[in-house]
């Protein structure tokens, strides 16, 4: 039973609450998974799914089956290297050669991981990891490959940043630093989820050729999520918003959340917003890669959070006083919205780029930056959905040479009807000509059938009283009687 | 080898002055500078630049020039743009069709006469842009032309179509169609935009301020001007094109003001919106005032359609074919043409109280 206060503001908030119901009532998943046909492992699976993802759990499961499970265990496999790599209470000299060997983990049968601090919120995951194991080692191999590979790259690349020391006491310095930061822990995911989904033949491959856009994929939605999480952040003493950013602003990052700071802070995160609001066009033009609608969904749910969630941000300095989250009613609206065609993806982008750009102030540094950021959003949008259609040429043709052109193409388009006509002509001459011809040699007798029809053509016209046109059996009597 | 000779017809003006620079840097060039004005006092002026006078009404007088300078390419930028109300209004029509019609025809028939190889012209958006009752976006060079509604957009379609269709094979054209061009020594768009401070009439936005304008910054025109020449002495795969040349950066043009006022250290201190459809009629009444009382307003129908509506190109086709990439980018762009104009302003201050003593 939701509390008075939640009813209460639902009685004045009605759209939200006709969108919470929509989305309630109407929203019917692409695929629904099986659970008959799934054994004990792979409902842990599923249940580890529910219990560590708060976004990811529903569209996953929504999922086209050939994906499902290879994405849902991908999840799950990353998600473990992150509990590992997390975990404050585990030593160096532990944590590196899992995070470092942990593709090879994933073939090692009953493999499970004990040592996690009991506060570690997932650490269950870990404790019965062998069930993951299992199900992994029954996913096709390409798949398996895949998902090696990139938890690979990702537990190399968090060993190193459990190394650096320097990153550990000071974090992220430059804007290179930062986005490198966010390649690891998000680009390689994208990276991943588009090598399944080309492999399943539910993405175009030329995804692959353009490995900026799925990069941005990832970029965009772990940039929101730092931009949104400095507070959360600030109290557990990380930071991730790289220093070449902040020390515009301010002397020591706590001071962002500082009350007489506020315009300075909300000059920092106006500068982080940019970075990230750059990435948004990208993230458009590789929805436009994918084929599957339930693929769609679950690439284009996040990024619609994502670019309303950066508008929450936006100009907003509750950002440095608490945990800011999209309303429950706009977050229906969202998914309703995002789970159907790239254009209304593409209008909910225009949507929010026109509101960040309502917002922006002209005493922010970056403030002509932002609106030049959200008018090349507006202008991409644009090259793939054009809203105008060309007027017809009206004006005189541009050079001697372009009405030669012209000429001769309608030249050559009066020659193409002609030729089509008398294609379609000779065809049917020709097809009632063999049909006669079969019917001639079947027997049929064409000169009793000429004759009838002159008969009855000719009865047809001595309805106007000609004598002459008498019935010529007739005629034959009288004369007959003659003779 | 020799190096190609150039002729830059407004070659002392704003944008002309800018491509001798351009041609000069290039090092590739023998320039000549063709204008009805020699170089302007504090404009840099280059020791290697024939600069010559020559108006381009006067014919015979320009034939004899370019047959003098023997060039291979003719860069023609010569071009005039009603400013304030008489954009708006058939006023001064006659000397617009002159200079910029007229005058084309007779730089093209001295270019062809003199045996140039080509010619490069400085068109402008508003050959589609000046059909006022109509938004532009995104649009390529697919768009048909010939329905401007204002005199300059259809004095530069008449002159691009005259470029474009003297095209052959022993002669090449191409038309350059430029966004609204700011930088030093500007003398529309910047002081356009700061003149509404002191009018008071920043605070007001007329529509709801999203719509996308396209511009562009004077150096990158310029460049893309060396591009286009040296395309027609070398692959000649722009001839008898006309192509966008813009910032590639499209900006509402509310921001736009903001942020050329935000150089000045001007903030409107409350922001008033006016419906467009209000706006209109007090355009109206606006325009019916400036009638009755003989004065120019700034106020009128058409200023408020081109403040409320969307209208950007795309430059696909100028990356393309030129290979041509905007390298001054619109903030870096901006910054430098206020700081300029600022001095100009502070200048004249100073040469008033000057004659205050």
């Amino acid at each position: 039973m939701p509390s008075p206060l939640t009813m209460l503001y639902y009685l004045v908030h009605p759209n939200e609450l006709r969108s919470i119901i929509q989305w309630k009532t109407w929203h019917n998943p692409v695929h629904e998974r099986d659970e008959s046909k799934e054994g004990p492992a792979l409902k842990r699976c599923f249940h580890f799914l529910d219990l560590t993802s708060r976004s990811f759990s529903a569209v996953i499961k929504e999922l086209h089956p050939e994906l499902l499970v290879p994405v849902c265990l991908f999840y799950l496999v990353l998600r473990g290297l992150d509990t590992i790599e997390d975990d404050m209470t585990i030593s160096l000299q532990t944590k590196e050669p899992i995070l470092r060997d942990f593709d090879n983990i994933l073939e090692r049968d009953g493999w499970t991981f004990t040592e996690n601090g009991p506060n570690e919120k997932d650490r269950q995951l870990l404790v019965e990891f062998n069930v993951v194991i299992e199900e992994f080692k029954k996913v096709k191999p390409a798949y398996r490959d895949i998902i090696k590979d990139i938890t690979k790259k990702m537990g190399n690349g968090m060993a190193d940043y459990c190394n650096n020391a320097e990153h550990n006491v000071n974090g992220v310095n430059t804007i290179a630093d930062y986005e490198l930061y966010c390649h690891y822990v998000a680009g390689l995911v994208g990276e991943g989820l588009t090598r399944l989904f080309v492999e399943g033949k539910v993405a175009n491959p030329a995804l692959l050729n353009r490995p900026e856009l799925m990069e941005s994929m990832g970029q965009f939605l772990q940039q929101v999520n730092i931009i949104r999480d400095i507070k959360e952040d600030m109290v557990d003493k990380r930071r991730f918003w790289p220093k070449e950013v902040w020390t515009k602003y301010v002397t020591n990052f706590e001071d962002l959340s500082k009350p007489e700071n506020k315009e300075v802070a909300l000059q920092a995160s106006s500068e982080m917003i940019l970075l990230a609001l750059r990435r948004a066009d990208d993230c458009l033009y590789y929805l436009a890669g994918i084929k599957e609608q339930s693929v769609f969904n679950f690439c284009a749910i996040p990024q619609t959070m994502a670019i309303a969630t950066l508008d929450l941000c936006f100009q907003n300095p509750v950002l440095f006083q608490r945990n800011i989250k999209i309303k429950k009613g706009d977050a229906c609206q969202l998914m309703i919205e995002s789970t159907q065609n790239l254009q209304l993806v593409c209008d909910i982008f225009r949507k929010y780029a026109r509101k960040i750009h309502q917002k922006n102030n002209p005493h922010d540094p970056n403030f002509l930056n932002i609106s030049i950021a959200c008018g090349k959003i507006e202008q991409f949008i644009e090259t793939i959905f054009p809203s105008q259609k060309k007027p017809v040429n009206m004006a005189s043709p541009l050079s001697v040479a372009q009405a030669e052109k012209e000429r001769k193409e309608a030249q050559e388009a009066k020659w193409d009807i002609i030729y089509m006509v008398s294609a379609v002509m000779l065809t049917i001459f020709f097809i009632t000509g063999s049909m006669l011809f079969v019917a001639w040699l079947a027997g049929a007798r064409f000169d009793i059938a000429f004759s009838e029809f002159r008969q009855q053509f000719g009865e047809l016209m001595s309805l106007s009283d000609k004598p002459d046109a008498r019935d010529p059996s007739e005629n034959m009597v009288i004369n007959h009687s003659e003779l | 080898m020799e190096r190609p000779r150039i002729v830059v017809t407004g070659g002392t003006g704003f944008l002309g002055s800018e491509i001798v620079k351009a041609l000069v840097a290039a090092k590739r060039f023998e320039v000549t500078a063709v204008d009805i004005n020699p170089p302007a006092l504090g404009t840099e002026t280059f020791s290697q630049v024939r600069y010559v006078r020559a108006s381009v009404l006067d014919a015979e007088n320009l034939s004899k020039v370019f047959i003098e300078a023997q060039p291979a390419i003719v860069v023609h930028t010569v071009g005039v743009y009603p400013l304030g109300a008489a954009r708006y209004t058939t006023k001064g029509k006659k000397t617009v069709f002159e200079i910029n019609v007229e005058g084309t025809r007779n730089v093209l028939d001295a270019a062809k006469e003199c045996g140039a190889k080509g010619l490069v012209y400085t068109s402008s958006v508003a050959v589609l842009f000046d059909e006022l009752d109509r938004d532009f976006r995104h649009v390529d060079e697919s768009w048909s032309t010939g329905r401007a509604t204002l005199t300059y957009g259809q004095s530069k379609t008449i002159a691009e179509n005259l470029v474009l269709s003297a095209n052959v094979s022993d002669f090449l054209t191409c038309s350059l169609r430029s966004a609204p061009i700011f930088g030093p020594n500007d003398i529309s768009v910047i002081p356009t935009i700061h003149g509404l401070i002191n009018r008071g009439e920043s605070p007001w936005i007329v529509g709801d301020g999203t719509n996308l304008i396209d511009f562009v910054y004077l150096s990158n025109v310029a460049d893309a001007h060396v591009l286009a020449v040296a395309n027609l002495l070398n692959s000649g795969t722009a001839a008898g094109e006309a192509i966008f040349i813009t910032n590639g950066e499209p900006i509402a043009f509310r921001n736009l003001c903001v942020a050329i006022w935000k150089e000045f250290d001007h903030f409107p201190r409350f922001e008033f919106t006016i419906p467009k459809s209000l706006a209109w009629w007090l355009g109206y009444g606006s325009e019916w005032l400036s009638w009755a009382t003989g004065s120019e307003g700034t106020f009128s129908r058409g200023a408020v359609k081109e403040a409320t509506r969307t209208c950007y190109a795309s430059i696909a086709k100028a990356r393309r074919v030129l290979g041509y990439e905007p390298k001054v980018s619109l903030p870096d762009g901006l910054r430098t043409s206020c700081q300029h104009y600022k001095k100009k302003l502070n200048g004249q201050k100073r040469d008033e109280s000057h004659r205050l003593d």
